[in-house]
C-alpha cells in the first residue's frame, strides 16, 4: 500500500514535504540518502532542505529499520505501569536494545514519548497498529503475530 | 517622518527600518552575531537585544521595526545581563579552541565574549564532540565550534540560491551539513565562509598558514576570471597571497564570488609557472637570459619584416590581458611591424556579435548595468548559462526570479532550473526554429515597432516555422512558447541575456532572431563574457580593421587624423582576423605569429587544423604564463606577469572600466607591455613607457570612447558607459535576414562551461583541480541509455581522425543528444572534435560536430 503525493493544492510543492517523506518511509521502511533525494527530485524541493526536515522529526527515520518496528512508550504512566520491565523484557528475549534492530531484522525498538494512552498504559505502537494494557504475556503473544 | 530616541538620542528616518538598522544610523553600536546585512532576517542569537519602553520584555533589534515616538535603550544593566547569559548559553558547548582556531583574532563569537562574556562557565556537563569534517577538498567543517547563526544557509539559500547546505538534526545535535553530510556537491562559491561569524565553516586553502594580524597589506583588486570584474581584496604578507576575501561594500558584487574568484588565486603561485625565458636550439626549448630570447624576438621578426612588410606576422591578443598591455601590442603591430594582423579568441563570440548589435540599436547598447536584471520583470536566456559563465551576473538573474521575474530559458541552463518558469529547451541543432517561433509569437497581433526601419522590414521578410514544424523539430510545446510569450509580452522591464552559443551553434541567424527579440521586447541585451577584458580588446584596438576607439583603419580621414595625433602611422589596408590568419598560415602567407596570453591551438575550434597552421610557421612567439600546447610549439616562449602581478585596467561586458591593482611581483615574468616595448625598441621604435598609467594616458589620448579618465577617476562611477562623452555611432546598420544552417545531428558536442574552471587557464589552479579534476563526458541517462552506458564508464567519442575516451557523467539536467566536454584539461582538447565552417559572411564562423561517433570504451 502507497501513499499518494499530493502536490495539486498546495501554494508550493515544499508544502507536501512531510507528506512525501512519511510516504517513502512507508514504501522503503526508512528514508535513505537515496529515498531523501527521489523526495527532492519529485518535489523539486532542495535535497539539502529534505535532509534538514528528515532529520529534525524523530518520527522519520534515517537509518535502516528491521520489518518491524516496536515503539514503547516510557513516559510517566507507562513506566509507572511497568513499561521500563516490557524494555528489559524485549531485550531478554529478542536481543533487542532501545534504537537497536534484531539481526534477523525482524524487529526495531524505538523508545518514543507520548502517545496519549495514559489511562490504558503501558503502550505501543508496531508500525501503524496501537497496543493498551500491556504486561508481560500479552506483549509477546502480541509480537507473536509481527514476522 | 519617524522620530525614535536610542540612547536619548532621537534619530529621524524617512521610512520605518528596523531598530538595528536606526540605531546604525544614529552611529550607536548594537552587538549582533546572527545578523547579517543582506541576509533574511531571523533574530536567533539574542545578543541584539533591547529594552523598548512599555514593551515589557528584551525585543531583538534586528527584527523588530521602529515606530514613530518609540524609545529604546541599548546598553542597560538588565541587556548586558541578558547579552552575558546568551554567551554562556553559546559556550556550553563551544570548545574554545582559539589559539589553534584559525577564525581567532577576527572572530565575532570571541570579540563579543571579551565585550560582554562570562569569566567562566556554571555547567558542569561535558560539551558535544562531532569531529571536524575534512571530507571536502575545500571546506572545513567544524561543527564545535558552530553557534547555529544559520548565516551560512541563509546566504546558501537566499542569495546564492544554491540551497547546499541545511541543519540537519536538532538541539544541540544542530549541525550544518551538506547533503551529502561529507563533501560539498554546491557551486563553490564559498559564501558561506564569508559570513561565519567563528571558525566553523573554514577554507583549507589557509588553513593554519595564518593569522589576521599577519597580514600586511591588502590590495583592492579584480578577479581575474571572467567579464563580470568583480572586485576583491587580496591579504598579503610579502609577496604570497595569504587568502582573497571580499569586501560587502565593494565593487558591483558586494561581496559575493564564484569558486573561480574565490579560490582560483593559487594559480598565480602554481609550480607550473615558467621563470625563465626559452629559446628553441636544436629542435628543444632551453632556458636563456631575457637579452637573448628578446634579441631572438626582435631579430626573427625583424627578418620577416623585411621579406614582405608586416604582412606576413600576425599577432593573437588576449582578452586575459590588461587594456595596456593590448593596446601596447597593437601599437607594436601597426607601429613597427607594420601590420594590422592583429585579432584574439574574442573574434569568436564577444566581437562579432556586439558589433552587429551595436550595427543595428547602435554603440553602447550591451552597455547595460548588470545589476538592473534584478530588477527585471522578464529575463530570457539563451546560448549558455549564465550561472555558470558570468556566475556572479547569473545572481542577479536569480534575484530577479525571487522577486516574481518569469525566466524564460531557450538553453540549457541548469543553474536557473529551480528559478526558471519557463525551460523551452530545442534538441540540439533546432535552436533557430524555437528563436523563429518566439519571434514570430511576439509579432502576432501588432505591428512591427516601426523604430528601427531596417529591422522592421527585415521581420516582415522573416520566413518563421510553422507550428507543427515547431513541436516535430524542436520537441518544444507550441503551447508552452506561447505561455513564456504572453509572459514576456505583458512584461515592463525585459533582460536579454546572451551567451556564446547564439552565435558560435545558431550562426548569423541565431544572432538576427535574438536581435529581433531584443527589439519587440525593448529588452536591454547583456553579452555574457568567458573572460575578463574582451571588450577591453576591442576598445584598445586589438581588431584587425579597426583602431583605438572604434576608428576604422581604411577610413582614411579617421586613420590619418589617428596618426597625427598619435604620432605614428597606421598600415592602410585592414589586417586578416583569427580565422584568416589560420587559413594564411596554411598558404604561407603568414609566416611568423607572436600570440600573447592566449593558447589558440588548444582553445580554437578544428584544434587540429590550428595546430598544423601554426607549425608551419616560421617563427612563433608565444608570451604566456605557462607552458601551454601553443607555447609548447614556440620558438621563444616569454614568461609573463598574471593577474595580481600586474597593474592595469578591464572593461567588463557591462563596459565599466576597473583597475586592476598589482599585488605581488612575478614569480619570473614581466608585465605583457614591459616586454613588447623591450622588443619594440630592440627594433628601432620610439615607444616608451614607464608604467601603466603612462599608457593608460595614451590610451585615453587614442580613444576618444574613453573620454579623459584618469587612474583615479576609475575608482568613481566616471567609468560607467558612456564615460564622459556620448555614443559615437547610432544604429543604422542594413539587417538581412540570414539563411538556417542549423543541423539535428543525433549528437552534438559541446565545451563544457564549467562553473569551476576558465578554459584552460584554470588547470594551473590546485584548489579549483581539487573540486574538478578529471575531464569528463556529460551526457543525459537516455543518451547514455542507447549506447550503453553507465555513469563512470568510458565512452570514446570520435568525429574524424580525432578521438578521445572519457568518463561519462550522466546529468539529467542537459538535455539530450548533447555531450558536454570541459575544454580544460591537459590531453583532452574537445575542440579537436569540434569544427569551424563559415557562416553567412566569411568573417563569421560557427562551430559544428559532424559524423561523430561515440561508443562505449
Amino acid at each position: 500500500m502507497s501513499r499518494k503525493v499530493r502536490k495539486e493544492g498546495y501554494p508550493s510543492t515544499r508544502s507536501e514535504l512531510l507528506g512525501a517523506l512519511h510516504t517513502k518511509q512507508y514504501d522503503e521502511g526508512w528514508l535513505s540518502q537515496d529515498g531523501l533525494k527521489a523526495v527532492s527530485d519529485d518535489l523539486n524541493v532542495p535535497a539539502a532542505a529534505v535532509k534538514g526536515v528528515a532529520t529534525f522529526y524523530h518520527m522519520y527515520h534515517n537509518e535502516p529499520m528491521g520489518r518491524n518496528v516496536i515503539q514503547i512508550c516510557t513516559n510517566v504512566a507507562c513506566m509507572i505501569m511497568g513499561a521500563e520491565s516490557l524494555v528489559d523484557l524485549l531485550k531478554k528475549e529478542y536481543g533487542l536494545e532501545p534504537g537497536g534492530t534484531t539481526d534477523d531484522k525482524r524487529f526495531t525498538l524505538v523508545i518514543m514519548e507520548c502517545i496519549g494512552a495514559c489511562g490504558t498504559a503501558p503502550a505501543m505502537l508496531v508500525n501503524d497498529d496501537f497496543h493498551e494494557n500491556l504486561d508481560e504475556k500479552n506483549i509477546i503473544e502480541i509480537l507473536n503475530g509481527y514476522k | 517622518m519617524i522620530t525614535v530616541t536610542i540612547n536619548e538620542k532621537d534619530i529621524e528616518l524617512e521610512k520605518p527600518v528596523t531598530i538595528l538598522e536606526a540605531a546604525r544610523q544614529g552611529g550607536i553600536t548594537i552587538p549582533t552575531l546572527c545578523y547579517f546585512e543582506g541576509l533574511e532576517k531571523f533574530g536567533g542569537c539574542r545578543l541584539c537585544l533591547v529594552e523598548v519602553e512599555k514593551l515589557p520584555k528584551l525585543q531583538t533589534a534586528c527584527t523588530v521595526m521602529v515606530t514613530d515616538g518609540m524609545v529604546v535603550r541599548t546598553e542597560t544593566d538588565t541587556i548586558v545581563k541578558a547579552r552575558r547569559a546568551m554567551l554562556e548559553f553559546l559556550l556550553i558547548n563551544h570548545p574554545l579552541d582559539c589559539p589553534y582556531c584559525d577564525k581567532a583574532g577576527e572572530c565575532d563569537l570571541q570579540d563579543l565574549v571579551a565585550l560582554y562574556g562570562p569569566d567562566s562557565g556554571r555547567f558542569a556537563e561535558g560539551k558535544r564532540q562531532h569531529p571536524e569534517s575534512f571530507d571536502d577538498p575545500i571546506i572545513v567543517r567544524n561543527m564545535e565550534r558552530c553557534v547555529n547563526c544559520k548565516r551560512c544557509v541563509r546566504m546558501c539559500e537566499g542569495v546564492q540560491g544554491d540551497s547546499a547546505i541545511t541543519v540537519t538534526g536538532r538541539g544541540s545535535h544542530s549541525f550544518i551539513e551538506p547533503f551529502s553530510g561529507g563533501r560539498y556537491d554546491c557551486e563553490y562559491c564559498g559564501n558561506c565562509l564569508t559570513v561565519c561569524p567563528v571558525g566553523a565553516i573554514m577554507s583549507r586553502l589557509h588553513r593554519h598558514s595564518y593569522r589576521p594580524w599577519f597580514v600586511e597589506k591588502e590590495i583592492e583588486s579584480l578577479c581575474g576570471f571572467c567579464g563580470v570584474g568583480c572586485s576583491m581584496v587580496l591579504q598579503m604578507r610579502e609577496n604570497t597571497i595569504l587568502r582573497t576575501i571580499p569586501r560587502m561594500d565593494l565593487g558591483i558584487n558586494k561581496g559575493l564570488l564564484c569558486a573561480k574568484g574565490r579560490f582560483g588565486y593559487d594559480l598565480v603561485e602554481s609550480s607550473k609557472r615558467l621563470t625563465a625565458p626559452l629559446v628553441r636550439k636544436n629542435g628543444k626549448l632551453v632556458p636563456v637570459s631575457w637579452d637573448e630570447a628578446l634579441g631572438t624576438v626582435a631579430e626573427k621578426l625583424g627578418d620577416i619584416k623585411g621579406m614582405n612588410g608586416g604582412g606576413l606576422i600576425a599577432g593573437i591578443a588576449s582578452a586575459r590581458c590588461t587594456n595596456e598591455a593590448n593596446y601596447v601590442f597593437q601599437r607594436f603591430f601597426r607601429e613597427t611591424l607594420l601590420s594590422n594582423n592583429i585579432d584574439s579568441i574574442a573574434r569568436s563570440f564577444y566581437i562579432p556579435a556586439q558589433n552587429y548589435l551595436e550595427g543595428i540599436f547602435g554603440q553602447g547598447v550591451t552597455a547595460n548595468l548588470i545589476s538592473g536584471i534584478g530588477n527585471s520583470d522578464a529575463v530570457v536566456i539563451a546560448g549558455g548559462d549564465p550561472t555558470k559563465i558570468n556566475p556572479v551576473l547569473g545572481l542577479q538573474i536569480r534575484a530577479a526570479a525571487r522577486k516574481g521575474a518569469r525566466v524564460i530559458s531557450l538553453s540549457d541552463s541548469e543553474g536557473l532550473k529551480r528559478f526558471g518558469s519557463s525551460q523551452l529547451i530545442s534538441s540540439a541543432g533546432s535552436e533557430n526554429i524555437l528563436y523563429g517561433a518566439v519571434v514570430r509569437m511576439l509579432m502576432e497581433g501588432s505591428d512591427v515597432p516601426g523604430k528601427n526601419k531596417a529591422l522592421d522590414e527585415a521581420l516582415q521578410k522573416l520566413d518563421a516555422p510553422k507550428d507543427k514544424d515547431v513541436e516535430s523539430r524542436t520537441g518544444v510545446s507550441v503551447a508552452d512558447i506561447g505561455k513564456a510569450v504572453d509572459e514576456l509580452k505583458s512584461a515592463k522591464n525585459v533582460s536579454i541575456v546572451l551567451g556564446p552559443d547564439v552565435l558560435l551553434r545558431d550562426g548569423m541567424r541565431g544572432l538576427f532572431l535574438m536581435a529581433s527579440m531584443i527589439y519587440l521586447t525593448d529588452a536591454r541585451v547583456y553579452l555574457l563574457s568567458e573572460r575578463p577584458n574582451e571588450q577591453g580588446l576591442a576598445d584598445v584596438g586589438c581588431l584587425p580593421d579597426t583602431l583605438a576607439g572604434g576608428r576604422p583603419v581604411e577610413l582614411s580621414s579617421f586613420r590619418e587624423k589617428y596618426e597625427q595625433e598619435m604620432g605614428y602611422a597606421v598600415p592602410e589596408k585592414a589586417g586578416m582576423g583569427l580565422f584568416e590568419m589560420v587559413e594564411a598560415m596554411e598558404k604561407g602567407s603568414i609566416k611568423a605569429a607572436y600570440v600573447m596570453g592566449d593558447n589558440p591551438v588548444f582553445n580554437m575550434p578544428s584544434s587540429h587544423r590550428v595546430r598544423n597552421a601554426f607549425k608551419a610557421l616560421e617563427f612563433l612567439v608565444v608570451q604566456d604564463a605557462f607552458m601551454t600546447e601553443t607555447a609548447q610549439m614556440a620558438d621563444v616562449v616569454l614568461p609573463a606577469a598574471i593577474w595580481s602581478e600586474k597593474d592595469g585596467t578591464f572593461v567588463n561586458l557591462e563596459r565599466r572600466i576597473q583597475r586592476l591593482h598589482k599585488a605581488k611581483n612575478s614569480v619570473g615574468g614581466l608585465e605583457d607591455w614591459k616586454i613588447i616595448v623591450k622588443i619594440a625598441g630592440l627594433m628601432g621604435s620610439k615607444m616608451s613607457f614607464g608604467s601603466a598609467k603612462e599608457i593608460w594616458e595614451e590610451i585615453c589620448k587614442a580613444s576618444h570612447l574613453y573620454g579623459s579618465l584618469s587612474y583615479e577617476d576609475l575608482e568613481s562611477d566616471k567609468a560607467l558607459w558612456p564615460y564622459k562623452g556620448e555614443p559615437l555611432r547610432s544604429g543604422e546598420a542594413a539587417v538581412e535576414v540570414p539563411e538556417d544552417h542549423g543541423t539535428a545531428p543525433e549528437v552534438v558536442v559541446y565545451a563544457d562551461r564549467s562553473l569551476f574552471h576558465s578554459g584552460s587557464f584554470s588547470r594551473y589552479s590546485a584548489a579549483l583541480n581539487s573540486i574538478q579534476s578529471e575531464p569528463y563526458a556529460m551526457m543525459h541517462s537516455d543518451l547514455a541509455g542507447r549506447i550503453g552506458v553507465k555513469d563512470g564508464d568510458k565512452v570514446r567519442i570520435t568525429s574524424g581522425n580525432s578521438s578521445l575516451e572519457l568518463v561519462s557523467m550522466i546529468n539529467d539536467e542537459i538535455r539530450d543528444g548533447s555531450l558536454r566536454v570541459p575544454n580544460v584539461f591537459e590531453g583532452v582538447c574537445v575542440m579537436s572534435l569540434i569544427d569551424y565552417e563559415p557562416d553567412d559572411s566569411s568573417a563569421i564562423n560557427v562551430q559544428r560536430t559532424s559524423g561523430l561517433k561515440v561508443e562505449k570504451a
